[in-house]
């Protein structure tokens, strides 16, 4: 079944794959050809994109795009479905340590216009519910919940607030005004712990006041209560300490599979699975116990790969750090197209990456780990933390990725640059990615192609 | 403006604020949701950094969705070394705007946690700590410790300010009313708006953010567009005098009082859920006899821009987005838009 590393578009995937069932490939339920999620789901985006040919990656890719089937089989099986939204990697923890629930984020339907070409009209849809292009992607969530039409409706809504996105809120808020009730928690913005004030120190090197702290575990205490209710069983101390192990589980695993992929003097994963295989560190794409056996078949892979110095990307790709995801997949395929490779990243949730803390009470560990949310703290917190990342993965260049709408972008991006530049003294960028982006590919080519360009000038001198 | 360095001699020349010497040190509040009473207890002059003249607004080369008077508070609290900028964590980009203005380590600003629910006890609890730290920051610059007398003092005046102007606000001018509401947020006096003329005109609402002096001629030209504002609940009018103190409460315990004045009684967009701002319409825009809604907002502002649909839906009124500009007044294609609003009221 093996063979070299490299990259396949949708068609060779066809014949890979026929390969693969005839060397006696085997899959899980929701395996089959990548191709029958373009034909069934309409997932155009696919024929567009570039693929790595393992076993792995096919997994990997299928499990990720039969979500919607799992949650609706959940459903049918009885299991609660708990919306999540906004806090990326906290309130997921939560309900998995539940039997019974299902929790996933709605959020997530930003990336549908993008996967079905909006062929399903999400963003028109929005639009005519309020919500223009002023406001990000992630407002394709409100048809999409209002018509049920790709996920289940959830029994539970739930959403942070206080430092949150604005065009996310907002979006949130007209959901709820359009008969969706949802539970609302409160996430203070992080500070720096006062002189004299009682410091509490976070995942990723942070630190927090201890009162903020406080204040996040009262109303994750709310949150449980609520998730206790609908599971019909109270979320206690020892069912929560199993799910933080169980969160963290996967994020050895991720931490692994980064550290491997990042370190390496070339690629042995492309930069869209690695954003791919991040991203099931929120909600475990809703079957968490699958999410982990899905990372140890690409970390084995990886692994495999490195010590037989077998890359999809050569060492000659300049070596960038990504931040945020991008709306649209085709932009990681992009990069590497263009010379680059991923050496790190930040996709807007490294706090779902950290580890949970095993040795506190288990609502405290949760309750510091949705502190240190980079998207909850001062900007130079998170640019701080991309120094240190860009400076392990030697980084030659930063790439910012703007949502196009998103409140967050609008500032945030300058402030990363300016701090990458002054610390570490490479070039970064900012380039803005819409849910298609076939449009803005010469523009966002160019840019792309200067910064790998002006990274690889840089090795001469 | 864009030929001086933010910061530089010439900038803040040209950016400085055509006001008179102060004794006390100024402190500009971004919101009026930060209680001034508590800095001028502390021996300081809060200023409401929407109530200064030719604050600046949409002159500046922005980047993509930046709001206008987010950076301008930004290059305002850049600007004005000999005073302290307090900004809020209302919406994301005066929170990002802290950032910004606190890059280069200055340490005149702090950033205020307004908490986004208001039902818990959490909720509470963190407005309670702000306030504390905020003394903290005042007292690091220089204020003194408020005595509860003191306090009392401060809230009962700005209390009674603050009904007097209610009191007045239907029956003033739009124009007189904006100006007594900003004079009161600037040092906290009363100044009797002048009466509203007797009205032909189309009564309106104006909802929205911040809505600044260089904005006042809007007024103006609604009016010779045949329009006028019964109800200004934009974050400078009738909305930001919704603070409301116990008087039992405040005589014992005033700083509870304050907490609670202000925390029970925000009226915002960024409340979650924001159905006190709906509440608190309701029967303003009944008693008011609005007949439309002018939906004011910044660039950028998707907090307000994203209620649009949900006023028309809740009060079954036509909303007009109005977006702020740079120029004084309505310009030309936004007073067109006006225009047409109001004929179509008639």
């Amino acid at each position: 079944m093996n063979s070299a590393p490299r990259q396949l578009n949708l068609d060779q995937w066809d014949d890979r794959y026929e390969q693969l069932r005839r060397d006696g490939l085997r899959e899980p339920a929701y395996g089959g050809p990548l191709r029958r999620h373009v034909v069934r789901e309409k997932d155009f985006r696919l024929q567009q994109l570039r693929f790595d040919n393992s076993p792995a990656a096919l997994r990997l890719w299928n499990f990720l795009l039969t979500e919607n089937q799992r949650l609706h089989q959940a459903r049918a099986a009885g299991h609660k479905i708990v919306g999540t939204m906004k806090d990326l990697g906290t309130v997921p923890v939560m309900a998995y340590a539940l039997p019974g629930l299902r929790a996933f984020y709605p959020d997530g339907a930003w990336w549908t216009p993008c996967l079905m070409e909006c062929s399903d009209r999400l963003l028109q849809k929005a639009e005519r519910m309020g919500l223009d292009a002023s406001f990000c992607p992630a407002r394709a969530m409100l048809p999409a919940l209002v018509d049920g039409g790709h996920f289940p409706r959830p029994d539970l809504l739930i959403c942070s607030s206080g430092a949150v996105c604005d065009d996310f809120s907002a979006i949130a808020q007209r959901l709820e005004h359009l008969g969706h009730s949802i539970l609302w928690w409160e996430i203070p913005r992080r500070r720096r712990p006062a002189a004299g004030e009682t410091a509490c120190a976070l995942p990723g090197l942070l630190a927090a006041p201890q009162i903020q702290v406080d204040c996040v575990r009262t109303e994750l205490q709310r949150v449980g209560r609520a998730l206790g209710e609908l599971a019909g069983r109270t979320l206690d101390d020892d069912s929560l300490a199993a799910g933080i192990r169980a969160a963290n589980q996967v994020r050895r695993r991720l931490d692994s599979l980064r550290r491997t992929v990042y370190s390496a003097p070339a690629a042995p994963l492309p930069a869209l699975e690695m954003l791919v295989a991040e991203m099931l560190a929120i909600h475990f794409c809703s079957d968490r116990e699958e999410t982990i056996a899905v990372l140890d078949d690409l970390l084995a892979e990886v692994q495999s790969r490195a010590r037989r110095s077998q890359f999809v990307i050569g060492a000659e790709a300049a070596r960038i750090f990504w931040v945020n995801p991008v709306a649209d997949l085709r932009a990681m395929n992009l990069l590497e197209e263009l010379g680059g490779r991923l050496c790190g990243s930040d996709f807007m949730f490294s706090h779902a990456l950290d580890l949970i803390p095993e040795n506190l009470p288990p609502l405290e560990a949760l309750a510091r780990s949705a502190m240190a949310d980079p998207m909850v703290g001062p900007t130079d917190d998170r640019a701080a933390r991309i120094v240190r990342e860009c400076q392990a993965g030697r980084a030659e260049a930063v790439a910012v990725s703007r949502i196009p709408g998103a409140s967050h972008c609008a500032r945030e991006g300058e402030i990363i640059r300016e701090i990458v530049r002054r610390e570490i003294g490479i070039p970064a960028i900012e380039i803005e990615i819409p849910p298609v982006c076939d449009a803005m590919l010469p523009s966002l080519a160019s840019r792309l192609r200067a910064m790998v360009e002006t990274a690889r000038s840089r090795r001469a001198r | 403006l864009k030929r001086f360095a933010p910061g530089s001699h010439e900038f803040i020349q040209k950016i400085k604020p055509q006001i008179k010497p102060a004794r006390k040190m100024d402190v500009f509040l971004a919101s009026p949701w930060i209680p001034a009473e508590w800095v001028r207890a502390h021996g300081l002059q809060p200023r409401g950094l929407w109530s200064v003249e030719n604050f600046q607004c949409g002159l500046w080369p922005l980047s993509a969705g930046v709001c206008a008077f987010a950076e301008a508070a930004v290059r305002f609290a850049q600007a004005r070394a000999d005073s302290a900028v307090i900004f809020s964590t209302a919406c994301d980009q005066m929170r990002r705007g802290f950032d910004a203005a606190s890059l280069r380590g200055q340490n005149r600003l702090f950033l205020f946690n307004l908490p986004a629910t208001w039902q818990t006890a959490a909720a509470g609890q963190i407005f309670r700590s702000e306030l504390e730290r905020l003394g903290q920051f005042l007292l690091a610059l220089g204020g003194r410790a408020p005595s509860p007398e003191l306090l009392r003092r401060e809230m009962s005046l700005s209390g009674a300010a603050r009904k007097r102007l209610l009191d007045s606000a239907a029956a003033s001018s739009s124009r007189g009313f904006a100006e007594a509401v900003a004079r009161f947020h600037w040092d906290g006096a009363f100044s009797p708006p002048p009466p509203a003329a007797p009205a032909t005109q189309v009564p309106l609402a104006l909802l929205g953010g911040p809505f600044l002096a260089p904005h006042w001629k809007w007024l103006d030209d609604l009016e010779a567009a045949g329009g006028r504002v019964a109800l200004n609940a934009t974050e400078m009018g009738e909305r930001s005098l919704s603070p409301a103190f116990d008087d039992e409460a405040g005589a014992s315990r005033p700083f509870d009082a304050l907490v609670r004045g202000y925390c029970d009684n925000i009226i915002d967009v960024f409340q979650r859920p924001n159905t006190r701002l709906y509440s608190w319409l309701k029967p303003r825009l009944a008693s008011r006899q609005a007949r439309g809604i002018v939906l004011w907002h910044f660039t950028g502002c998707d907090l307000w821009r994203a209620e649009a649909g949900t006023l028309r839906e809740t009060f079954g009124l036509p909303v007009l987005l109005l977006e702020a500009g740079a120029e004084p007044g309505a310009g030309p294609r936004r007073l067109d838009r006006l225009q047409t609003f109001v004929e179509t009221l008639r």
